[in-house]
């Protein structure tokens, strides 16, 4: 269900989208329309499917049925050098930052630079400088990823997801694991970026002071399909059960904790 | 029953085939790499040169002094018998170089450092790291399986001289101040009878070994599944299969070797 109201194109497309592991249907037809300069946050219980969705968007993944475009590419269908091209133009924070343990966190956030670009090492430099002064990481350079906190890690992968200058984030679980003020430091992060440098956010959460505190749109995902799809007034004040039970974190509801275990253990064969 | 045996049959063959093509792709990015400008990182291969050769010098150089002392126990009392003590120096330092300082050095490298290849590309995997560089568009198996392969490809050859040094010393030692042989007679009798074709076949055997402990160390990491078990798993399993491996492709070379008479 798509309730958006943009006149521009989208710049990630899913269409009819599914994907099962195991014989266990984890994302089921799922359509949706992301637009350039948004915020949009998917939303959902543990084990909805909201992560899964997001590694379909970064190719992580082949859906089984369905097509991935972003900027008018199918993921889908290209080709690994294809799928390269288009992945240079996103970055990507993973829920327990990903930096890599034997490079500093310079190395970290050059590395995209390096990879991918001709620059002269003293720009790389100058560049990488002003990334981690934008995310208030400057002077931790030489320090690696094991010397560094929670929230620093993160801010440091975010540092390397913009090292590109992207046109598109992706962000799991960006605020999970960290104390209220270090996510709400994230929160303000992702914000700002997508003010100051107009990236189009993704962002998959369950924490729900920072879904309205920093979604434009937000898609509330349950079991693998969408529920519902609107601006974050629309979803904060919708009369659906499901997210009016997932909103204000009530155990009693449509969302049935323990038959959605009883399924997962039917799922395993157990 | 049968069925079993049938489903790890086939399991081994589906590894077997996915070892090659991860074999194949190495090849790609070393060969066609550098035509595309991606090169693998100089500072990346010269780190892993000295993880896993450098590190390993020690145990190397006490591993193979020690063999060449048994092996002159051992040879000495055979050779007694026939009065022919003064051929213990050429009969170890040939055994040491065809075989046994090659297949030896293999196996601890394997221990050693093919384990720990698996196990921290393995911790990569589960925590998203490999995921990561795919995300950046950064082929995991240029960025981290070729820097690991070229160094051993280099440094196993040299930690297989190293062994052949050392062993050869145990023997001298042996030979000169246990069976009383002359240390020049010693010496003279040692590289009379080692021909350098007698070296080289037990480079080209490092050289192979080297292939087999880099490729299963970077696949089993780059395949690890699950968490810190599935990291145990992926480090034994290396190990497991590099050994196996190794003994396999020494009888197969050493087989070529000798039929052709090399």
């Amino acid at each position: 269900m798509n309730t958006n109201n943009h006149k521009t194109k989208p710049i990630i497309s899913l269409k009819n989208v599914s994907k099962s592991f195991q014989g266990r249907k984890t994302i089921d037809n799922v359509s949706l329309d992301i637009f350039p300069g948004e915020t949009f946050v998917i939303m959902g219980c543990s084990g909805s499917g909201k992560s899964t969705l997001l590694r379909l968007m970064t190719g992580a993944i082949k859906p089984d049925k369905g097509s991935v475009t972003i900027k008018d590419k199918d993921i889908t269908k290209a080709s690994p050098q294809e799928l390269d091209e288009v992945r240079k133009g996103f970055g990507m924070l993973f829920q327990y930052s990903a930096l890599l343990d034997s490079l500093s966190v310079e190395e970290n956030v050059a590395l995209p630079l390096r990879e991918h670009t001709k620059l002269a090492d003293e720009i790389i430099k100058i560049i990488i400088k002003m990334k981690l002064s934008l995310l208030g990481l400057k002077g931790f350079e030489q320090y690696y990823p094991s010397q560094i906190s929670g929230g620093m890690r993160k801010r440091v992968g975010l540092a390397r997801a913009i090292a590109l200058d992207p046109d598109i984030v992706f962000y799991d679980e960006p605020t999970s694991g960290l104390d209220p003020v270090v996510g709400g430091v994230i929160d303000k992060l992702i914000k700002d970026l997508s003010v100051k440098l107009m990236i189009t956010s993704v962002v998959v959460t369950h924490d729900m002071q920072s879904v309205f505190e920093i979604a434009d749109r937000v898609a509330m995902i349950h079991k693998g399909s969408i529920v519902e799809v609107g601006a974050s007034k629309d979803i904060k004040n919708s009369k659906n059960d499901y997210i009016q039970q997932f909103i204000n974190a009530k155990p009693e509801g449509p969302i049935d904790f323990f038959k959605e275990d009883i399924g997962i253990i039917e799922a395993l064969g157990l | 029953m049968i069925s079993g045996i049938g489903s790890i049959f086939i399991g081994y063959l589906k590894w077997t085939k996915d070892v090659c093509a991860f074999f194949f792709d190495i090849l790609y990015w070393i060969v066609v790499g550098p035509f595309k400008g991606k090169l693998s990182r100089r500072q990346s291969i010269f780190q892993q040169m000295v993880f896993v050769g450098i590190s390993s010098i020690v145990i190397v150089f006490f591993v193979d002094i020690f063999t060449g002392i048994v092996l002159t126990m051992q040879t000495a009392y055979q050779l007694e018998k026939m009065g022919a003590v003064l051929y213990v120096a050429s009969l170890v330092a040939v055994a040491l170089c065809r075989e046994l300082s090659p297949v030896l050095t293999a196996l601890v490298v394997a221990g050693r450092s093919g384990s720990a290849i698996a196990a921290e590309l393995g911790t990569m995997k589960v925590t998203e790291q490999i995921e990561a560089l795919e995300t950046m568009a950064i082929n995991p198996t240029r960025f981290l399986a070729v820097p690991r392969f070229l160094a051993l490809l280099v440094m196993l050859p040299a930690l297989t001289i190293l062994g052949n040094l050392s062993g050869m010393l145990g023997g001298f030692l042996m030979g000169t101040k246990s069976l009383n042989i002359n240390p020049d007679l010693y010496m003279q009798t040692a590289f009379k009878y080692l021909e350098l074709g007698d070296i080289y076949t037990g480079l080209v055997k490092s050289v192979v070994f080297a292939v087999i402990i880099a490729t299963i160390g970077c696949f089993e990491g780059l395949n690890t599944k699950g968490g810190a078990e599935g990291v145990g798993k992926a480090a034994t399993r290396s190990v497991v299969m590099s050994f196996i491996l190794i003994i396999l492709a020494d009888c197969i070379v050493t087989g070529i070797f000798y039929f052709s008479k090399i």
